[in-house]
């Protein structure tokens, strides 16, 4: 393959490569790479510097030991793309024959360290992962300055080549999931992995679940505290999360900054956490399976006074939990979506929606007002979006178990989700284990 | 690792969810005086038979009484487990006929009996399809949850008792056992004997000390007590005698002004059958192990779904329920096979096993 031909064609198709002739001691040579990740005129300049050591050391540009890049030796099509696309910068002799690659100065294309934007820290170190791997990986390194701490990496991906770190700490992981991890992850799939359901496939966990097998976390401390306890955590390039593999129960009530406070008060939020799980799932469906079912649980003037707010309302307690609940749903997912200025609007337009004209319209309870504001609270007191979007699907099942069988109904579904989630495992974990470092329960 | 206290509470779940409801009646029918004594009698039974049983399979640690008999002959293997397999069935069938009847006389009036039954049994063939480790943990987390209910109602309950009515201890029916041979004693025996067979049947990567579970099973003496006891405290002899539930009767009277409940026993019973779901998902895995082993055609869901519609379906036909009792009295000779026969067997094939262990080396 003539180097400078096939790039020079190359170049047709694609306008961001650039393909520049210079001259490097004493010798015409090319240079190329995408000048997207590339700056230029910093490597121009660099690289200048380096070919002037080589000289000076005695050493012709191209050889193995000129310290300017490492040679490529007759490189197909596919290598040379993959150096390019990696971000690296070629340098081939006028006559093609020769070839250098090497890593020139890039551009900075990652923000900066900032604060995270889905969890927010009240004690703590502050800084968040972002999209920039090495950042990352440095991020967890200053948290765990322990010569404990492995590093394994992988590229995963046919066509889009991913870079992924697991990281571990020896001596603390259970060997038993260290093993399962790696033999996954070094058969090296031919699919992409551009997001965590297709990681979740490849890793062979069931579509279809309602509890993710592993934890996110936007924050180093927490990934560096559980590679500390024996947990295994993996990062993929671009992605600004450390996903910790296995996910407990736990990770939904326990958080390490909890840590920073005196530990009565550690306790005081679990037990408030655990109450929010509680409270968000059983609420909706206890409303309807008092109403609708089994009123006389209640103390008569409780149950007069529901009667009476309900007084007016055309339809049953579940098309009514079910309709408030929709657009509870709504307003949540909108506000995710919505652009910052016009968020305070929406957010007024829904408080009067959900507040006062609802009930005046005779469409919903005031007491189903309450209940759900009070269960949609208690959604986000579980630490990770992810864990509380699992816990809102779970109450649906309660509402319409609660609605057929009433209070009965509404235990039993406890009871399926209770046998649900005793039923997940990650790589032989279970989500219930207690976990201990270096210490295994069932 | 020892999984012990996983059994443990299984253990207690499975006998609690037995105790509160029909246990009573029975007692309570069978003797005007002294029920301490046949309470205690019953518990006596239960736990020499939990110490023969567990030594037995202690004794041939990795072996679960399947493979124990089949070690003796398949025909040997089949003639003990056929009966132990119909009893199975039978207490499904009749648990669930029952505890749906008594959801329907308690609280779901309007709701048909059928599709609480099918509700039962769903949840119980669900729960059963997920395998044994994971009704471990599911019985781990109902019992987290529940349990904390549980004791205050216990508590609660006795809010109406006059200790008078304990009196008198003794007299002469109790004192010369002649209420064992009476048909409500008889019965009664079904919330000892169900609970622990199930011991047999774990698997070995689950492992658990018997010694701890004929310790823990002393720590269920206090329900079966408390089961009997406060409704004869809260109404007497004579009056709770005429109730078909009289525990469930006695935590109804209980009235707690600072709670927004009318009926704490509604959350109560719940509890109890939750627990009793529990109870049908393991009686439903230990009867598929048999199943799968004498005909190993049939794999998992298939063998468990054909397992729940038999059952099912044979519940539909039971109408009432007299029937339910009828059904119930004849299901006390395959209990008693259960209840005596098995561990025995158990207890004489371990130490069988020792000694040729013993001689062999």
């Amino acid at each position: 393959m003539k180097l400078p031909a096939f790039l020079e064609s190359r170049q047709a198709k694609d306008s961001d490569l650039f393909l520049h002739s210079l001259f490097l001691a004493g010798e015409s040579v090319y240079l190329a790479g995408y000048t997207s990740l590339i700056d230029l005129p910093q490597s121009i300049v660099m690289l200048r510097q380096l070919a002037l050591n080589a000289a000076g050391a005695g050493k012709a540009l191209f050889d193995r030991d000129s310290g300017v890049g490492t040679p490529m030796r007759e490189p197909s099509e596919q290598e040379v793309l993959d150096a390019l696309a990696a971000g690296d910068a070629l340098i081939c002799s006028q006559s093609g024959d020769r070839c250098l690659r090497l890593i020139p100065v890039g551009r900075t294309l990652s923000r900066a360290l900032e604060s995270p934007t889905t969890e927010n820290v009240l004690r703590g170190a502050i800084s968040a992962f972002n999209e920039d791997l090495d950042t990352n990986v440095g991020l967890i390194k200053k948290h765990l300055p322990s010569d404990t701490l492995r590093i394994r990496s992988y590229s995963l991906g046919q066509s889009q080549r991913r870079k992924t770190v697991l990281l571990y700490a020896e001596g603390k992981i259970r060997e038993q999931l260290l093993q399962s991890i790696v033999q996954k992850l070094e058969t090296l799939p031919d699919v992409d992995i551009p997001d965590l359901q297709a990681l979740s496939d490849f890793f062979g966990f069931p579509k279809w679940a309602l509890i993710t097998r592993y934890n996110t976390s936007e924050l180093p401390q927490e990934a560096a505290f559980a590679l500390e306890h024996g947990k295994a955590v993996l990062l993929l390039d671009r992605f600004p999360f450390a996903l910790v593999l296995p996910s407990l129960l736990s990770d939904m009530f326990v958080s390490q900054n909890d840590r920073n406070f005196p530990a009565i008060i550690m306790f005081s939020f679990r037990l408030l956490r655990v109450l929010g799980v509680l409270v968000n799932v059983l609420l909706p469906g206890l409303y309807v399976a008092l109403v609708s079912v089994n009123p006389e649980v209640l103390r008569i003037e409780i149950a007069l006074s529901i009667a009476g707010s309900r007084e007016g309302v055309p339809y049953p307690a579940l098309v009514e939990t079910l309709l408030l609940l929709l657009i509870l749903e709504l307003t949540l997912e909108s506000a995710i979506r919505l652009p910052t200025t016009i968020g305070p609007t929406i957010t007024m337009v829904g408080g009067i929606i959900l507040g006062q004209a609802v009930v005046q319209a005779k469409l919903v309870s005031n007491v189903l007002i309450i209940i759900l504001a009070a269960s949609t609270i208690a959604n986000f007191t579980v630490i990770g979006f992810q864990n509380a979007t699992a816990l809102r699907l779970g109450k649906y099942l309660l509402l319409v178990l609660s609605a057929m069988f009433g209070v009965l109904g509404l235990f039993v579904g406890i009871v399926v989700i209770c046998a649900y989630i005793g039923h997940v495992n990650t790589f032989g974990v279970p989500y219930l284990s207690r976990w201990k470092a270096g210490r295994r329960y069932g | 690792m020892d999984k012990s206290r996983q059994v443990i509470v299984m253990f207690w779940i499975t006998h609690i969810g037995l105790i509160f409801f029909l246990y009573p009646t029975e007692i309570i029918g069978s003797l005007t005086a002294g029920h301490w004594c046949a309470v205690l009698l019953g518990f006596l039974i239960h736990i020499s038979m939990l110490a023969v049983y567990t030594k037995g399979l202690s004794q041939c640690a990795p072996l679960n009484v399947i493979d124990l008999f089949q070690g003796v002959g398949r025909v040997f293997a089949f003639a003990m487990l056929l009966p132990l397999a119909i009893y199975f069935i039978m207490i499904m069938i009749i648990t669930i006929r029952a505890y749906a009847e008594i959801v329907t006389v308690i609280f779901l009036g309007n709701t048909p009996l059928w599709t609480i039954m099918l509700l039962f049994l769903a949840v119980s063939t669900f729960i059963c399809l997920l395998g044994i480790e994971s009704i471990f943990r599911t019985g781990m987390l109902v019992a987290l949850l529940f349990f904390p209910f549980l004791i205050l109602v216990v508590v609660l309950s006795f809010q109406n008792t006059d200790w008078h009515y304990m009196l008198p201890l003794m007299d002469r029916d109790a004192a010369t056992f002649a209420y064992t041979l009476r048909r409500p004693f008889l019965k009664s025996l079904f919330a000892f004997v169900g609970g622990f067979l199930f011991l047999g049947f774990i698997p070995p990567h689950i492992p658990f000390q018997g010694r701890k579970i004929v310790l823990a099973s002393l720590g269920l003496i206090p329900f079966f007590l408390v089961s009997v006891y406060v409704p004869l405290l809260t109404f007497g002899e004579n009056t709770a005698s005429k109730f078909p539930f009289p525990f469930i009767m006695a935590v109804d009277t209980v009235d707690v002004s600072w709670l927004m409940f009318d009926r704490v026993t509604m959350f109560f019973m719940i509890s109890m059958l939750c627990f009793v779901i529990l109870f049908l998902s393991l009686g439903m895995w230990v009867t598929l192990l048999m199943i799968k082993r004498g005909i190993p055609v049939l794999k998992d869901p298939t063998a468990c779904l054909l397992l729940a519609a038999v059952v099912y379906s044979v519940c539909l036909l039971v109408p009432n329920w007299s029937a339910v009792e009828r059904l119930m009295w004849w299901n006390t000779l395959p209990r008693y096979y259960a209840a005596f026969i098995i561990p025995l067997a158990v207890f004489a094939l371990g130490a069988r096993r020792r000694r040729m262990e013993a001689v062999r080396p």
